[in-house]
């Protein structure tokens, strides 16, 4: 989509409207850009959309199977007594008081969270792990920093990402996904950090044990929290998609790029920004 | 560039949908990721309220037939000679094994309902495998070892 103009500050009146928000431009309008644009946006349209014509691209189903996940114990949940209400439609069943998540909806949800994990990381997004386990807080530091990505797995401080522009400086960029491998603070309360995503319109992947709420976050994944083998896990998983779609990006800018010089294109980034294909 | 900060009206998707069609945000990163591949339910905020009156949850018990097999073990012969080693990914208790030669023995179905549970303990000591009641004494070998120690200690006097 074309970047929208400058936006005035908006007043209720719609005489006092400005007269550019009046006519939206139409998909088919040449806007003045305001200088010479990146070669991804200038390739842009090939390269940014291709992934999105398969529901899974990058092929995430292969990275696990249900035997896996069952040997790692991601099936098993907490007793009864603490058991969400909103997690009720992904456990299986209970047996003797312990709930047992129901793995079919696991593997589903867990291929729709890589996916989407996988593009973010392919559209160069800043990712944020979060945890606030502390028996797994290295194990979620060192995924974080072999795939190139940030990890927050210390106290949360309150304006993080509401207050960042003060807390940061003018200009910060926020992550562009927040990764939950554990969705608890250490008193068992729903971590800050998913309403304030929420806040910040930020979408949010997360691991959802059967003693969380998993209403706010967007790509919901139940499975056990709680057991080393599953944790480690969840990391493998992350951390495989992230770097197999940082890898295909480059390839394909690579690709991009011949494939420009190529076609000898006008050379003139004011052109290439206006898709101009002059031979 | 503006935001909404409401997270308890809508999702993250509609709250963003909606400022762009007001023309007052621009695209983020992930917006066209998620119309491509939306997530199985949309992440709107529901508020926590408690069951009332007959209301019950969804989630079943599970119970397979052989439990009542593994309860009546477990009551009779506590939890067997050998301790649990699940290290081992296929591990086979005690108690599954007597639940496995059970359904032989009924499948096979020369004998009678009642006298299963003893004729599958029978099978169990023919194989090697010994059973021991809940609430009897130790091995009787010990008690005649007793004896004799209290036998020679009468001796030395």
């Amino acid at each position: 989509t074309e970047p929208c103009p400058a936006v005035r500050p908006l007043s209720f009146s719609p005489r006092s409207r400005p007269p550019a928000l009046q006519q939206p431009p139409g998909p088919g309008a040449v806007l003045p850009s305001p200088g010479p644009f990146p070669l991804s946006r200038a390739a842009g349209d090939g390269l940014l959309s291709e992934p999105l014509g398969h529901p899974d691209f990058f092929n995430v189903k292969e990275l696990f199977s249900m035997k896996d996940l069952f040997s790692a114990r991601v099936h098993l949940g907490h007793k009864k007594g603490c058991r969400h209400r909103f997690m009720e439609p992904y456990i299986f069943g209970c047996r003797l008081d312990q709930d047992i998540i129901d793995l079919d909806q696991t593997m589903d949800h867990l291929q729709l969270a890589l996916n989407f994990t996988a593009h973010i990381a392919y559209r160069k997004g800043i990712i944020l792990f979060v945890s606030r386990n502390r028996q797994f807080c290295h194990l979620v530091e060192s995924t974080a920093r072999e795939c190139g990505e940030y990890a927050h797995t210390r106290y949360w401080q309150g304006g993080l990402l509401t207050n960042a522009h003060i807390q940061f400086g003018a200009g910060v960029r926020l992550p562009d996904l927040i990764i939950f491998l554990s969705s608890l603070n250490n008193v068992f309360e729903p971590h800050v950090a998913i309403r304030d995503a929420a806040k910040m319109n930020i979408p949010t992947v997360g691991v959802v044990d059967t003693n969380c709420n998993p209403c706010l976050i967007t790509y919901p994944i139940p499975g056990n929290d709680d057991s080393p083998t599953a944790m480690e896990l969840y990391c493998k998983l992350f951390k495989m998609t992230i770097i197999r779609a940082k890898d295909y990006r480059k390839q394909r800018e690579v690709f991009h790029k011949l494939q420009s010089k190529e076609e000898g294109g006008c050379a003139r980034p004011a052109c290439a920004s206006r898709g101009c294909r002059a031979p | 560039m503006a935001g909404s900060r409401v997270q308890k009206v809508g999702s993250v998707f509609s709250r963003t949908r909606d400022l762009m069609r007001m023309g007052v945000l621009r695209q983020p990163l992930w917006f066209e990721v998620y119309a491509a591949c939306p997530p199985r339910r949309e992440p709107r905020y529901r508020p926590a309220r408690p069951r009332y009156g007959r209301a019950r949850d969804g989630v079943r018990d599970i119970f397979y037939p052989e439990d009542a097999v593994r309860a009546k073990f477990y009551r009779v012969y506590g939890s067997g000679p050998r301790p649990f080693d699940l290290l081992q990914p296929n591990y086979k208790s005690t108690c599954q094994r007597f639940v496995e030669k059970y359904n032989e023995l009924k499948e096979e179905g020369k004998i009678e309902e009642e006298k299963l549970f003893e004729e599958t303990g029978k099978a169990l000591l023919a194989s090697g495998i010994i059973l021991q009641r809940r609430g009897t004494d130790k091995v009787s070998i010990k008690r005649s070892e007793n004896e004799l120690a209290s036998g020679l200690k009468r001796l030395h006097f």
